[in-house]
């Protein structure tokens, strides 16, 4: 007797008893089901956060000047001066070194200016001089044109990146704000000329919030110029950086970027004598996250599938029912020549079936669970737009391994709670089976 | 004479050995059965026939003696090569005809062919044959409670000659009909054996349908008292009328 013979007999038999089969799969359909949808939301809740954590700084290093463990120096002996810091030039060679991989978050401090439009309206701005990275250290977005760029900053350009609500405050008619001029007057009173290059998407929730009923006009946002242009306004300019956020472009793996951002810092520190860069690399604790969620997601899904335990103890009560009632069938079974192995195998592979039925079923209802929680979450992000700005739309993400396992864990469920009915039934002796009434 | 189908050399049966209620059911039987014959087992309840009828059929194994079934030695075989004997040698009729619920017919038919491992399209072929054989061809798709005894008893003979086994063990085949229907199912187990040339063991307490065999054995208190021949040719010949449908 083949083995699909024996999954047809026992379809054909769990047929018979549909309703009865359905109450026996319960506890399976509903174990199954909560292990997949806490392994769905568990993955989900991790990619979102991570993407969360990355839009907000995952994919960079903090670099910052560092003591050298030198021989015969003691604590006191160090000292710091503007030669030891980070400079430009360096971040220069930096970008000559691996164009377009890393852009470096730094700033100078901000101050206010004021800039009229066309309606001769003040309209209030907070100046700020920026490298390359520093929009990305916010997670903001450019909507239009290109960022401030190393050679923005070389060239001493008055290139300028303005928000969203500024080129409404300014550009009344809706003209197009990329390449245009604007005039700028700072705090003293000198008042520069800057082209426009790019607009960025202004996010209330990740730079300041105005207060209820601020009217557009009075919306303060910051202009981003590039940073020597301001360094050089001051009256004490910075010489360098002694510490700055460098980010790496996502297309190049963390480790590689690490590797590089190190060698490239140990080169241009090879001959201060106390000094080098340690770069603190933020993916580290990205992990940690991720850690806590799998671990989280680990122990919600063995708590749920102890009810599986509770399922698999419901099949093996059904079977030993439907053992006892068809006596008389196994009875007969034998007579006409099963073998003790046939009459397990028909009895396991039906309570195998039974838990891969109720296995396929949970499956289904704890996708379609998640994709339930996904809906109402996505709803509750778009609501706020600046959650939707940070998360973006949820994606529910199956988790591949979780349904496989499942399936896996359903059929050993159906071995191991159907091999003491089925043994019982293989068991009988056929003469008392056929009396059995 | 034809070959010996069935040969019992002082069979003894006993039940809970060693303990105080210690059982002895059968004690030495011997008897032989050729091929073709129509051999009725006679007794009254309590004379150790069923248990006989369960030795015959390889569901039980004797305490001492030997049973040689076509050839081979049933007392010294295990589970799974006596399960080899019932599939292959053996087709059972039983008194409530046990056919398996909720499956047709013909399925009931080619179980014993599905245990033999027949290929599905040479089993249900068989199965349609041996099923027209005893006039239950249109009734292939019926499922046993859609059937009434005598046409029940018809599909269990049906099953019964599934694998072609060397002998047709029949309990009291007649046992739960009435007489116009025992007689139909009666015609059909003569047809079979002078058609077909089977050998027939039908398990009876009724004198009056053991005597429509060829041979009579009577078992009283586990022991054979009488083996007598009968005068086959003017019974069976009265008796063999053409088998149709209820």
């Amino acid at each position: 007797m083949s083995f699909f013979e024996n999954i047809r007999m026992a379809f054909s038999s769990i047929a018979a008893n549909k309703m009865r089969a359905l109450l026996t799969m319960l506890g399976i359909i509903i174990g199954i089901s909560a292990v997949i949808t806490i392994t769905t939301l568990g993955s989900t809740l991790r990619t979102t956060i991570l993407r969360a954590l990355s839009s907000m700084g995952g994919n960079s290093f903090l670099a910052y000047i560092n003591e050298k463990e030198v021989e015969g120096l003691d604590d006191d002996d160090y000292y710091l001066t503007s030669e030891d810091m980070i400079t430009l030039n360096m971040l220069r060679e930096l970008e000559e070194q691996y164009p377009g991989e890393f852009k470096v978050a730094a700033s100078t401090g901000s101050s206010s200016a004021t800039v009229v439009n066309s309606e001769k309206q003040y309209i209030n701005v907070q100046i700020q001089g920026v490298l390359n990275g520093y929009l990305d250290s916010f997670g903001l977005k450019l909507k239009a044109g290109r960022n401030i760029t190393m050679a923005d900053n070389e060239q001493n350009k008055h290139s300028a990146i303005v928000s969203d609500i500024f080129v409404r405050q300014y550009f009344r008619n809706g003209e197009e704000p990329i390449g245009q001029n604007i005039e700028v007057s700072f705090e003293n009173g000198n008042p520069f000329e800057f082209t426009i290059v790019g607009v960025y998407k202004y996010s209330e929730l990740k730079l300041n919030s105005f207060p209820a009923g601020t009217k557009e006009i009075d919306k303060v946002t910051p202009i981003y110029l590039p940073y020597n242009v301001i360094n050089d306004m001051k009256a004490m300019p910075e010489e360098g950086f002694y510490n700055l956020q460098i980010f790496y472009d996502l297309s190049v793996e963390n480790s590689v970027a690490y590797t590089q951002i190190c060698d490239f810092f140990d080169e241009q520190y090879k001959e201060n004598r106390m000094w080098n860069v340690y770069i603190y690399n933020i993916q580290d604790e990205v992990e940690i996250y991720d850690m806590i969620i799998n671990i989280l997601t680990i122990i919600f899904s063995v708590i749920a599938a102890i009810s599986l335990i509770v399922g698999g103890v419901g099949v093996m009560n059904i079977m030993l029912v439907s053992v006892t009632e068809r006596t008389r069938e196994i009875g007969i079974r034998k007579a006409l020549g099963a073998k003790r192995s046939t009459i397990k195998l028909q009895f396991l592979i039906e309570a195998i079936i039974i838990c891969l039925i109720g296995g396929v079923i949970g499956i289904l209802i704890g996708l379609l669970n998640s994709e339930l929680v996904g809906v109402i979450a996505n709803n509750i992000v778009s609501s706020n737009p600046d959650y939707s700005d940070l998360l973006g739309n949820i994606s529910i993400s199956p988790s591949v391994g979780a349904i496989v396992i499942s399936i896996i864990f359903s059929t050993l469920t159906g071995v191991f709670f159907g091999l003491y009915p089925a043994g019982k039934a293989a068991k009988m002796d056929p003469i008392d089976a056929l009396r059995y009434d | 004479m034809a070959k010996t189908i069935i040969q019992m050399i002082n069979i003894i049966k006993r039940y809970y050995i060693g303990q105080p209620n210690e059982l002895q059911i059968l004690n030495g039987i011997s008897l032989d059965i050729h091929e073709g014959e129509f051999v009725s087992i006679v007794g009254a309840s309590g004379s150790g026939k069923s248990t006989l009828m369960n030795m015959i059929g390889a569901l039980d194994r004797p305490t001492e003696g030997e049973y040689f079934l076509d050839g081979t030695d049933i007392s010294r075989l295990n589970d799974k090569q006596l399960s080899n004997i019932r599939n292959q040698k053996i087709g059972f009729v039983f008194q409530t005809f046990n056919l398996i619920s909720r499956t047709n017919a013909l399925k009931n038919v080619e179980l014993p062919m599905m245990y033999a491992g027949v290929p599905r399209k040479e089993r249900s072929r068989r199965a349609m044959e041996l099923l027209e054989l005893v006039g239950m061809k249109d009734r292939y798709t019926h499922q046993p409670n859609e059937l009434s005894g005598g046409q029940k008893q018809r599909v269990a003979i049906a099953r019964a000659m599934a694998n072609d086994p060397a002998i047709i063990l029949a309990d009291e085949p007649t046992g739960a009909l009435d007489t116009k229907t025992g007689h139909l199912v009666m015609n059909i187990f003569h047809k079979l054996h002078k058609q077909e040339g089977k050998t027939i063991v039908l398990i009876t307490h009724s004198p009056e349908l053991a005597s429509e065999t060829e041979r009579i054995i009577t078992i009283s208190d586990g022991s054979v008292i009488s083996d007598t021949l009968e005068n086959t040719a003017e019974n069976a010949g009265a008796e063999n009328t053409e088998v149709s449908g209820e």
